[in-house]
């Protein structure tokens, strides 16, 4: 057999796929790649609008650090399956060394030995005046018995809101405690007009946690002191009793078992809600003229005749995996003096931690923005209520897991409420146990 | 030919009392025999001669030559579906977290699910969707392909229309179907609500949601049958059905004793792969409830994603994924017999 100089014999050929096989196992076991020490990677999440990111992105592009230290590279992870996103790149050695990400994700990751405690960094925020800008308790969520798993950047709210246009149709005030609530909401379903609102789909719903925030209204919540689950209390039952009246009364749209979040602002949109425990982004949330009908409510007093609510510190954590601890520090402090644009630009980020922020001319140009963090943040709590304010891993067992949605479901599905609250006792017991 | 004593007198599927129908018949199920192995009548062919005994060494150059080929898919092979199955075995023998290979546990998971009445009630709709997937799917496909092999005015057009739910992206389909049937103010159950039925609601009713989930699934899986029993029934020789109109055969005993036959072997491969498609699917559910409402929508995949990514237990998760995995291979196993049985008949 002949063969010209192009031809490729098959021994050749076999040696040419034994070479790429043995070139894509190395690179699949990292071999050869060598980590770029000189880039610090900060991971953000789409916490806002379109807007958010480009702005985001320009802000931390924008960073220019002290010499021997490393620059910053931006990357978007999605809220799409971000746990698992995370949680790839950490095990593999090819996660950021900041990043944002979930409420309890810190708490998770520290637990496993990922994050870098945040002590030092605001220590030094002491002398610089970050550390005392920050809304009153917010920093006290992130503390742990080892030290601060991460630094509070945006909060999220459970609060009331109402749409005027239709409070005044119906004739009646805001409430302002649970009993002026069930007065407002016969007043709405008069005028065909619902006045419970919970998105209760297991994917993509947040109706456990309007009635988690009703728990801890009424100075209930889910753990005790020492973490552990403790649900059926007095102040629980009384909250599960009132969302089951405003379920029997018909005050709740009765699909809103099934409803995502997305079919909850349509319903608003349409005018079919009128009073409800919402986010603090529904006006932008809802297009159309109904936005401008929609107002924060004041903070109920319920049964008990205490305040409260549930919301969210999410927060931007460090990672032990850097190219420089210091470097990762050194950036964060550059992030939170230039982040104020974030919301003075309204990118539609959550609510702003520092108190500069709120005092900015742009930022009170929104009186729901200003009214949820003047009226309803000083009274709210994390999933740690009512036992202590700070978050710690096993909370993570009730961010929106199914356990929460199973409650959630049993609860709007009119079930008892000493059934909703033992069946999630047991479930987080367990899971706890494992 | 022995063909005659190896199979003894037919039966005749078409046979009566009359001899010279019962004739008629024996064709019909010599020529039903024929098409199933191919439609020309096999001939002697060349005797089989025994080969010159010749020393072959255990591995010759030429069996190299071919391992040499054959080893980088077989080491692909191991790579990509060997390691990862048995590292996940592993998994499911430890209690580990997202990012923490955790400790060995032994069966520990497998006991823990095998107690938990989420998984007996997920293993429970798992069985309903599967069931109705398969052979709603199929009994829709299957119609429409008969009803396509008519003169049916732009067929072609048809075709391409009925194959949308398949082409169409899940996510689009369950966004799409959300907006019928969500809401009370949706299209379904206004139309409902006009035609006096009152407020239906498709998913917020435990029962409901088990019948829109399924119905659903059937809907996005029927174009998939329809094109194999479209292929199949086109495979069918046309000569048979004349033969069976000649002996007097209905609609439904051709249906019966001649289509069903005769595109057996392709409807059984369509169950096998229709119940894998089943039993695995994620997004069907996911979009459309979630699991919801009260779990009744649940499945074993959709409960084996949120016990690894929501509940951050990979080993009990892994554990559900590999329970149902033993039950799928099961199932299959009995089909592919099935099929078996369907070639040497």
């Amino acid at each position: 057999m002949t063969t010209d100089a192009m031809s490729l014999t098959r021994r050749g050929f076999l040696g040419v796929l034994g070479a790429a096989g043995l070139a894509a196992g190395l690179a699949a076991c990292g071999i050869g790649q060598s980590k770029d020490s000189k880039t610090l990677k900060f991971w953000n999440m789409p916490d806002g609008g379109p807007a958010f990111e480009p702005l985001d992105r320009k802000i931390t592009l924008a960073y220019s650090p002290a010499s021997g230290l490393p620059k910053a590279s931006y990357q978007q992870i999605q809220w799409a399956s971000f746990i698992q996103t995370f949680a790839t790149a950490i095990v593999s050695n090819t996660g950021p060394a900041v990043s944002g990400g979930g409420g309890t994700q810190a708490f998770q990751f520290a637990e496993q030995g990922a994050i870098a405690y945040a002590d030092d960094l605001l220590e030094s925020w002491k002398s610089n005046g970050l550390y005392d800008d920050f809304l009153p308790g917010l920093l006290e969520t992130m503390k742990t018995p080892d030290g601060y798993v991460a630094v509070p950047y945006n909060l999220d709210i459970r609060s009331v809101w109402y749409n005027k246009e239709l409070l005044e149709k119906a004739g009646v005030e805001p409430p302002t405690d649970w009993q002026s609530y069930l007065d407002v909401a016969a007043a709405l379903k008069k005028i065909g007009v619902y006045g419970f609102v919970a998105s209760g789909n297991a994917n993509g719903g947040d109706g456990f946690q309007a009635i988690v925030s009703l728990m801890i209204n009424n100075g209930g919540g889910i753990f005790d002191e020492e973490q552990r689950p403790n649900l059926l209390t007095q102040a629980n039952i009384e909250a599960l009793d009132f969302v089951a009246e405003n379920i029997s009364k018909g005050y709740m749209d009765p699909a809103s078992i099934s409803y995502t979040t997305t079919n909850t602002n349509s319903q608003w949109q349409s005018g079919r809600f009128g009073l409800g425990i919402d986010v603090p982004g529904l006006a932008a949330n809802v297009a159309g003229a109904t936005s401008q009908q929609l107002v924060v409510g004041d903070p109920l007093t319920s049964a008990a005749g205490k305040q409260g609510a549930l919301y969210f510190p999410n927060n931007i954590m460090m990672y032990k995996d850097t190219p420089s601890q210091k470097g990762s520090e050194d950036f964060l402090t550059y992030y939170y003096k230039h982040m104020a644009p974030l919301w003075t630009q309204k990118t539609g980020i959550g609510l702003p931690v520092l108190k500069s922020i709120v005092a900015s001319k742009e930022f009170r140009s929104d009186p729901n923005q200003v009214k949820l963090i003047e009226k309803w943040q000083p009274i709210c709590r994390t999933w740690a209520a009512p036992g202590s304010n700070s978050l710690f891993a096993g909370a993570a067992l009730v961010d929106s897991t199914p356990a929460m949605s199973s409650f959630g479901q049993n609860v709007l599905s009119g079930r008892p409420a000493k059934e909703c609250l033992s069946t999630l006792q047991r479930s987080l017991t367990d899971q706890l146990h494992k | 030919m022995t063909e005659q004593k190896k199979y003894g007198p037919a039966g005749g599927v078409l046979a009566s009392g009359d001899g010279g129908q019962a004739v008629r018949a024996d064709g019909v199920v010599d020529g039903v025999r024929r098409a199933r192995r191919g439609v020309g009548r096999a001939g002697p062919g060349r005797q089989p001669q025994r080969a010159p005994l010749r020393k072959h060494p255990v591995f010759g150059s030429r069996t190299r030559t071919l391992l040499a080929f054959v080893l980088p898919s077989a080491v692909l092979l191991l790579l990509i579906n060997l390691y990862p199955v048995a590292y996940a075995f592993v998994q499911s023998l430890k209690d580990g977290s997202l990012i923490a290979p955790g400790h060995f546990v032994g069966l520990h998971n497998y006991a823990s699910v095998l107690t938990d009445p989420r998984f007996w009630g997920a293993a429970r709709f798992t069985l309903v969707f599967t069931l109705v997937g398969v052979f709603g799917s199929w009994l829709a496909g299957l119609g429409l392909a008969l009803l396509l092999r008519t003169r049916v005015p732009a067929r072609g057009a048809f075709k391409v229309l009925l194959l949308l739910p398949w082409v169409v992206p899940v996510v689009v389909s369950a966004t799409s179907w959300n907006w019928l049937v969500a809401t009370p103010q949706s299209p379904i159950p206004t139309l409902l609500r006009h035609l006096g039925f009152g407020d239906v609601l498709f998913l917020a009713s435990p029962l409901l949601a088990q019948v829109t989930v399924c119905v659903f699934k059937v809907w996005i899986s029927f174009p998939f049958m329809m094109m194999m029993m479209s292929s199949a029934l086109a495979s069918v020789d046309a000569s048979v059905y004349e033969a069976a109109k000649v002996d007097g055969a209905g609609p439904w005993q051709t249906f019966r004793l001649i289509t069903m036959p005769m595109i057996s072997r392709t409807t059984f491969v369509s169950w096998i792969l229709m119940t894998i498609f089943c039993v695995n699917d994620f997004p069907t559910v996911y979009l459309l409830t979630g699991g919801g409402p009260v779990g009744s929508t649940r499945t074993l995949v959709v409960l084996a994603y949120q016990t690894v990514f929501q509940e951050f237990q990979t080993g009990t998760g892994v554990a559900i994924a590999f329970l149902m995995t033993f039950v799928l291979v099961a199932i299959s196993v009995v089909l592919y017999r099935q099929i078996r049985k369907v070639n040497i008949e």
